[in-house]
């Protein structure tokens, strides 16, 4: 990964996004990863604990390591932005170390287009469930 | 005479903007925050390109000229509110105004077990103090409910709730809801049971005219940038008598009269609340600001946007899925419109929104107790100010009835 900005299996869906012809079609694309959770996190699970602060949606992600010792992320959102962000960070960190979470920058998010992912906005629930999940990983190594 | 939209317009530079994404910005968040006419940004840049300097201090050219103006703007913006220069206490907004209640005069007032009234309605600014209030002083904080149906304050619980009060604090408009309260009825009621009033006019003050003397009100707190001026300023308004109550909130330099090493003594009057370097860029901009809005009729920049979220709110309830918090065509109201859809969670539609230029708040207004009351986490919130127009809103809609079709 030392060259790279984003795990392998993110260069596919970032060409997926680029490929798109304007913002709605982008935002269309991410809606539909939205109802594609490799690893859901069941409405049932979600309590204080595990709620992204500072996200307006009801966002929460609870991490682990599986019996291989590789990062497991399970999220769930109200917000299909968040939700569809959530399914490709899963996508990228499942399967990874945690020294590969903590590596990891958010830059594939920008990469796929997306405005204002980025900004350190208060509001801004993609930063805060990645650094939910960094954090997380953190607590791992 | 009816308002020139068009020229109220090309007062505000920022209203030509093109977002980064090609798209005209329509701006309809004018409930969190105005945007600020040319006169005003002028008057700013003047201060610090001319006259830069801080008030109250030294025996320069230059620091009369600040002193004069931070002072001048003072008797421009009480004379706005019905009120003389001695009842005006700046502050940084309407936050800090309330604040002050809670400090300057609950502090020294009130005792164990005294009562404060407040509502559901209220924005967090007028809830967080009086709980913060209750942990140290021991005084008891009621809620006023909403009735969930018609939108609008309990007043037969509000009576119930007034029994033994010692201070009532009434949001005048709802920041979420649109409504405008019967302030004038809450303010006489309260009296008649001897509790003093402090009205929150954040929302209010941008849309109708306040003249704190006739109000009758104890205390009014109003911020600047809902309301063409800049942000980081507001006022406290309060009756003679009433100031004479109040004792130190913040202490420091300007509010002292002589600082020994054995104590202290403070200034009387607004100047013992006003501490530090006075807000003098901001509140000359404010001075712009009231200067600007008093060649208007409030009566006409009411009914102006009371039409546009008439007909906004009417084609919003066009639209399946989508349900109104409010009665934003009640003409009392400011014209804020909460609404939410079924089908797209607040948040996606507030970033679809954006996508076609359209700035409109998202999220739980900082009016918790009320979003629990409305049974729901959040709402979108389109709220409308003089410069909006007709073209703007059904261009709205339409992009709204494309953003449901699509994704809902």
């Amino acid at each position: 990964m030392a060259e790279r900005e984003w795990p392998e299996q993110l260069d596919e869906i970032i060409e997926e996004f680029a490929d798109c012809f304007d913002a709605m079609e982008r935002y269309e694309l991410l809606f539909e990863y939205a109802q594609r959770m490799p690893t859901p996190l069941a409405e049932a699970e979600w309590d204080d604990q595990n709620k992204v602060h500072g996200c307006q949606s009801n966002a929460h992600v609870v991490c682990s390591l599986d019996e291989n010792g590789r990062f497991l992320m399970r999220a769930g959102a109200d917000a299909q932005l968040v939700q569809g962000l959530m399914t490709i960070t899963a996508i990228a960190v499942n399967g990874m170390t945690s020294t590969e979470v903590v590596e990891l920058k958010p830059v594939y998010a920008d990469a796929m287009g997306l405005r204002n992912t980025l900004t350190p906005s208060r509001a801004n629930g993609f930063l805060n469930m990645f650094e939910k999940v960094q954090t997380a990983a953190q607590n791992m190594m | 005479m009816a308002l020139d939209i068009e020229a109220i317009r090309a007062d505000f530079p920022i209203l030509k903007r093109v977002l980064p994404n090609g798209k005209q910005l329509v701006y309809f968040d004018n409930a969190a925050t105005s945007q600020k006419p040319k006169c005003v940004i002028d008057a700013m840049s003047h201060f610090y390109e001319e006259y830069n300097s801080n008030a109250h201090r030294a025996n320069h050219t230059l620091a009369d000229e600040a002193t004069a103006a931070l002072e001048s703007a003072r008797a421009r913006i009480s004379s706005y509110f019905g009120t003389g220069p001695a009842n005006l206490i700046y502050t940084s907004g309407a936050t800090e105004a309330i604040n002050l209640v809670a400090y300057g005069w609950g502090r020294y007032n009130l005792e164990r077990d005294d009562v404060i009234v407040i509502t559901e309605m209220e924005h967090h600014a007028d809830i967080v103090p009086w709980q913060e209030l209750s942990k140290t002083h021991g005084v008891e904080v009621r809620f006023v409910p909403i009735d969930t149906k018609t939108f609008t304050l309990d007043m037969e619980a509000f009576e119930v709730a007034l029994d033994g009060a010692k201070l009532v604090c009434v949001v005048h408009t709802s920041n979420v809801l649109g409504v405008r309260n019967p302030i004038e009825r809450i303010i006489e009621m309260s009296h008649a049971v001897g509790a003093k009033v402090l009205i929150d006019a954040a929302q209010g003050a941008p849309h109708e005219r306040i003249f704190f003397d006739s109000s009758g009100a104890d205390f009014v707190a109003i911020s600047s940038h809902k309301m063409a001026g800049p942000t980081g300023i507001g006022c406290l308004l309060v009756k003679t008598d009433v100031m004479a109550e109040m004792g130190p909130f913040m202490t420091g330099g300007s509010m002292i009269r002589r600082v020994t090493t054995e104590g202290t003594t403070f200034q009387e009057g607004h100047a013992m609340f006003e501490t530090g370097t006075p807000r003098i860029a901001e509140a000359i901009g404010w001075g712009a600001a009231v200067e600007w809005l008093a060649q208007f009729d409030m009566r006409e920049v009411h009914a102006h946007i009371n039409d546009l979220a008439s007909w906004t709110s009417n084609q919003l309830l066009d639209i399946p899925g989508i349900k109104i918090y409010g009665d934003p065509s009640h003409k009392d109201s400011s014209g804020a419109i909460s609404f939410l859809h079924d089908g797209i969670q607040s948040q996606d539609l507030a970033m679809l929104l954006d996508e076609g230029g359209f700035a409109v708040r998202t999220g739980h207004h900082c009016a918790q107790p009320l979003m629990d009351a409305l049974g729901v986490p959040a709402t979108n919130r389109a709220s409308f100010w003089i410069y909006n127009t007709l073209d703007e809103v059904q261009a709205f809609i339409e992009y709204l009835r494309f953003i449901c079709e699509r994704f809902a």
